[in-house]
């Protein structure tokens, strides 16, 4: 357990560090204060998300990437409809999605995924189920949920069956 | 080669700038918090990559680019974290559905 | 025209589009309202300062831009907090474990 904590805190440090360098630039006189921001920020993530649990899978992971890409256009594009039509066409309301994943990290990741969905927003839990607000309760808002509750639970290297 | 980029960016960033006209548009016009939150986070988290998009060919030194990128990955990721926040203070606000 | 007062252009728009959007700050009328309005500028600041640094080589102004993004999200969760603890928090409402 202590190896895992130590690996994951060597390698967590590295990627801030790196990330650091690429943002500011390698100047011998700022180093200094990116290796203390590096430590910072490993803290803090160590903090807020122990290391553990399943690993990644990447192949899953890119197609969640590129799903959540397609989805961030259609919703922009489906918002910016609504809202320049003439008509205003709107017909908003709430639906509740009996959530799969667990609460905590995943469950928040998931609702951060698919606040860019088109049309619906996580506005909340209610007896664990997510709450999302709808700007038209007539689209098919559920079954785009599930599809993108799957591809994370896979992503996430899940071990449920009926994903 | 410089003239078909100087196209893509007038592309992108127009398209860009459509979509922060739309988030505009849709925050003055739409009639409740929630349905304004949907028009903010939505149209301007794509106004903006949009944006980035187009600048990146216009960028001096590959650094610029990375912080480019980096600057829009955080925009993107607090943008889809603080709007599902303040969807839970804006359904709180009002009476329960 | 130039690419560069193409993407001034853009930029002065981007602002323009920010300043109608404050307009919802006069309006309200709930406090979430008021705050989408302040993260619209923060969104459509970032993409305004990116045009221009991009537009006029100042490299620094992509930090400036950076930082923007960074105080925009902390100002949005601060708000959050605030409206959170004043109504009494709802312990159904915290998503953790």
């Amino acid at each position: 357990m202590r190896t895992i904590f130590m690996r994951a805190a060597m390698a967590r440090g590295a990627g801030f560090f790196g990330f650091w360098l690429l943002l500011i630039g390698p100047n011998p006189a700022d180093l200094v204060a990116g290796l203390c921001a590096a430590a910072a920020a490993t803290w803090t993530s160590l903090r807020l998300l122990p290391p553990g649990g399943g690993r990644l899978r990447y192949a899953a992971l890119a197609r969640l990437a590129l799903r959540f890409g397609q989805e961030s256009i259609m919703g922009g594009v489906d918002v910016a409809r609504r809202a320049l039509s003439v008509r205003l066409p709107l017909r908003p309301g709430f639906v509740v999605y009996p959530v799969r994943l667990p609460p905590g990290p995943a469950c928040n990741t998931f609702g951060a995924l698919t606040s860019v969905l088109p049309g619906t927003l996580p506005a909340g839990v209610d007896h664990g189920a997510l709450l999302y607000h709808c700007l038209d309760v007539e689209q098919p808002v559920a079954v785009q949920l599930a599809i993108d509750e799957g591809l994370l639970i896979r992503a996430l290297g899940g071990t449920h069956d009926d994903t | 080669m410089s003239l078909v980029l100087d196209i893509f960016t007038i592309v992108a960033v127009s398209a860009g700038a459509f979509f922060f006209l739309a988030g505009t548009v849709g925050l003055l016009r739409f009639p409740d918090t929630l349905t304004r939150l949907h028009a903010l986070t939505k149209a301007d988290n794509l106004g903006l990559g949009l944006v980035v998009l187009g600048l990146l060919p216009q960028a001096q030194q590959p650094f610029d680019v990375i912080k480019l990128i980096a600057i829009w990955l955080f925009a993107l990721l607090a943008g889809a974290t603080v709007g599902q926040l303040m969807a839970r203070v804006a359904r709180r606000e009002r009476p329960t559905p | 025209m130039t690419i560069l007062d193409f993407l001034l252009a853009a930029a002065a728009f981007v602002l323009a589009m920010v300043a109608l959007g404050l307009v919802r700050i006069l309006r309200g009328p709930e406090d979430a309202d008021r705050m989408m309005a302040t993260q619209l500028f923060g969104t459509g600041g970032i993409a305004a300062l990116l045009l221009l640094g991009v537009a006029t080589e100042a490299r620094a102004v992509l930090d400036v831009a950076l930082t923007l993004a960074l105080l925009a999200a902390f100002a949005s969760v601060a708000f959050v907090r605030s409206a959170s603890s004043s109504e009494g928090d709802d312990p159904k409402e915290t998503n953790s474990p």
